[in-house]
């Protein structure tokens, strides 16, 4: 009986472990959405806002249906539990619909393949694959994955296809055949630092997910606390957070009452940090907390309450959606009423990176004049220069580089009431950066947006 | 090494949060006992509950509402699945038992991504408002949800240890977790016996998911796989002591969080509970063999 009890007991200490390793999978990858990918903002905004612009300025011809031959576009998204960024394809397909009701590109509807996966690389190579060789799509446009540019960039390269994409991993700014639309997560922390040094503090603690990739992340805060001669101190917390408790009050105790604390965490993460530091009192005990643009969400500010108005600053890597009535801004509000049933988290950084990657690939299609081959929809691709998208605080380029920042210049939002609302606007990320320097060094600084 | 005073802060945090850990240990336990059964979807019922609340909480239901929600709901699964399922699993070995609760772990995990994406980035929270009360020792807050979560541990272990030792219900399911089919000959409705303890358990998930929402995050994975911590306090107890499920659950409530500001071993804070139970489960063995030894001399 003794011995059967010990099998048992073995047993399940073993399925234990199991599971928690399942658990770990997923939460890995679930942070990596805030850091690794913690680019991938999740920057939603609740508010609905009101679109004074109709559809149909989405094509050249409002109202008419386009019959052409269809161009072919994909994108590669990632879709498990706990880690959706269907979104931003849903939002690019929302646009695309929008220009097949008006006239299509030159007349031609714009078809538009989603393929999804589950952080497996096999899967995302199948998934390219899929595309190109069974989809036959011109052009890739929209992906938002947790590893396809790791996976992928070599594939692209090969086969000269030159992606706009919503970029998570190091590859999708540091390759050829990738542009961004955001900043990515080292790019957004800089950003939350640089704000954080520019309120002198005395010190700065980094805190971040602890999954691959954080070292190419912890580089770009590094350099800036360096050149500002302000010491900082890296931390990583295995995700997902279960003591929050500890993790605000050692936070707090590194940073010291003049220094500043900044996140790079999923929303969900670094609320749960945040809401710890509040119930503990913490969140006065440093001079100002930052976080990269995951935590540019009306969510958040909700949660949090008025104890944090203009305690917490956050990167914005686009244009806070509240209170902009630009023409760009308005026609995405209008389509996203319109033909985005499917994007679930409604206005916000998700919908706004789909809506801005499918104008671009839209201005570039309609640049092509001869027949839509994956050699002119590519080279269109890769021609965009300074192009106004209404998303951004830079005109947004390609180009022909060995790496891709487009998007350098960020605002820095706080919470007010429940609201994430400007408390900085465009600024660019500063060329302390290595790799900010390195791109500037090719491509140069974009101009302003109007 | 920090000096002390560097710890001081998480003895709080870690007691409140092995409170929670004990509760939870000690609802499986109570289960156990008197089923067999392992009840390895206490984490993800207690989650569900723990959503359904800020479901209400977000439709504006009052604050008490969503809180009885959360433990209805909890029981509520826990005590259909225990009587659908039950009489089913009951002569198969514990080890299918306990396997069988992880299909409705990963059921009710399917469900929740589904119910309450999370894609656009949500960021839910259920807070308590003893989160807003509290008192201080030196520099440390200690909230009132901390001192309820510890407090529910004490008074649930104590109230289960002597339901189980001095009432009848409690001395039926005692005798079940003997033998249950000589126990039945007895005259016990060991149905009835069984779905008290699968409701007393699912009641108990529900309580922990509350407090484990707001003291550690209102996640689906997060709150689903928390019962690994408490699984090696019950595995320390051998699936029959509650007091020592209780002692173990804070040791290692307390230890994990007293790892924090070391900095070496900070990121491995992670795997005490099963640090723990692998040692506890050793020195239990060897103490076992010794005693077994000198018997047999």
């Amino acid at each position: 009986m003794n011995r059967r009890r010990t099998v048992v007991l073995a047993a399940v200490l073993t399925l234990a472990g199991a599971v928690a390793g399942c658990s770990n999978i997923n939460s890995t990858s679930s942070t990596s959405t805030g850091s690794t990918g913690g680019t991938t903002p999740a920057g939603t905004s609740s508010s609905t806002g009101s679109a004074t612009v109709d559809t149909s300025q989405c094509g050249s011809k409002p109202g008419v249906k386009a019959t052409g031959t269809p161009i072919a576009l994909g994108a590669i998204a990632t879709n498990q539990p706990g880690t959706s960024f269907t979104d931003i394809p849903n939002m690019a397909k929302a646009y695309f619909d929008c220009v097949n009701a008006n006239g299509g590109v030159n007349g031609h509807p714009i078809k538009y393949y989603i393929e999804t996966e589950q952080t497996n690389p096999a899967q995302v190579a199948a998934d390219a694959r899929q595309l190109v060789q069974s989809d036959h799509v011109l052009g890739v446009v929209g992906s938002t994955s947790i590893i396809e540019c790791s996976v992928n960039s070599g594939y692209w390269q090969k086969t000269g296809y030159y992606v706009i994409d919503s970029g998570i991993a190091p590859e999708c700014y540091s390759t050829p055949n990738s542009a961004a639309v955001n900043m990515g997560p080292r790019y957004s922390s800089d950003g939350a630092v640089q704000y954080a040094l520019s309120q002198h503090v005395n010190k700065i603690v980094f805190d971040q997910s602890n999954v691959p990739g954080t070292g190419y992340i912890a580089a770009g805060p590094n350099a800036l606390a360096k050149a500002a001669h302000t010491p900082i101190v890296q931390l990583t917390e295995n995700v997902p957070i279960t003591d929050a408790n500890s993790v605000a009050i050692k936070e707090v105790d590194d940073a010291g009452p003049n220094g500043a604390v900044v996140l790079n965490f999923t929303p969900p993460e670094a609320l749960i940090i945040l809401q710890a530091a509040q119930k503990l009192g913490l969140e006065n005990r440093v001079k100002l907390w930052g976080c990269s643009t995951p935590c540019n969400t009306d969510f958040l500010a909700t949660s949090l309450g008025s104890k944090w108005n203009g305690k917490l600053f956050v990167n914005a890597e686009l244009t806070p959606p509240d209170g902009t009535g630009t023409t760009a801004m308005n026609l995405y509000k209008a389509i996203l009423s319109q033909y985005g049933k499917s994007v679930q988290g409604g206005i916000g950084s998700f919908s706004q990176m789909g809506f801005t990657e499918a104008e671009i690939a839209v201005h570039a299609l309609q640049s092509i004049n001869g027949a839509y081959t994956v050699q002119s929809v590519n080279a269109a691709f890769k021609a965009v220069k300074d192009f106004d998208t209404g998303m951004l605080c830079q005109a947004w380029t390609y180009g022909s580089y060995p790496l891709h920042i487009p998007n350098n210049s960020d605002y820095t939002v706080t919470p007010s009431d429940g609201k994430m609302t400007t408390a900085q606007g465009c600024t660019q990320i500063s060329a302390v950066d290595p790799q900010i320097a390195q791109y500037r060094g090719a491509a140069g600084t974009a101009p302003n947006a109007s | 090494m920090p000096p002390w005073s560097n710890f001081e802060p998480f003895v709080v945090s870690g007691l409140a949060l092995g409170g929670v850990y004990a509760l939870s240990g000690v609802g499986l336990v109570v289960l156990y006992r008197a089923t067999g059964v392992l009840y390895l979807a206490f984490g993800a019922v207690g989650a569900l509950g723990a959503l359904t609340a800020w479901s209400l909480a977000q439709a504006g239901a009052p604050g008490w509402l969503t809180w009885l929600a959360c433990v209805a709901v909890a029981a509520a699964v826990t005590l259909g699945y225990g009587t659908l399922f039950g009489p089913a699993l009951a002569k198969r070995d514990p080890l299918v038992k306990a396997v069988a609760t992880i299909g409705l772990t990963l059921v009710l995990y399917g469900l929740m991504d589904l119910l309450w994406t999370t894609s656009g980035g949500q960021a839910r929270s259920l807070t308590l408002p003893t989160d807003n009360s509290g008192f201080t020792i030196g520099q440390i807050t200690v909230t009132d949800t901390q001192v309820i979560a510890l407090a529910a541990g004490v008074v649930l272990t104590a109230a289960t240890a002597t339901f189980l030792r001095f009432t009848k219900l409690g001395t039926a399911m005692r005798a079940m977790a003997n033998d249950r089919e000589i126990t039945a000959t007895l005259g016990v409705p060991v149905r009835r016996v069984e779905a008290a303890a699968w409701l007393g358990c699912g009641i108990l998930a529900g309580i922990a998911g509350l407090l484990l929402a707001d003291l550690v995050a209102l996640d689906a994975t997060t709150l689903t796989f928390l019962v690994i911590s408490s699984l090696a306090a019950v595995l320390i107890a051998r699936l029959r002591s509650i007091a020592l499920t209780f002692a173990a659950a804070l040791v290692v409530g307390l230890l994990h969080d007293l790892l924090t500001p070391v900095v070496s071993l900070s990121n491995y804070r992670d795997m005490t509970p099963f640090v723990i139970a692998a040692i506890g489960l050793l020195v239990l063995s060897r103490h076992r063999v010794m005693v077994q030894s000198r018997e047999g001399a």
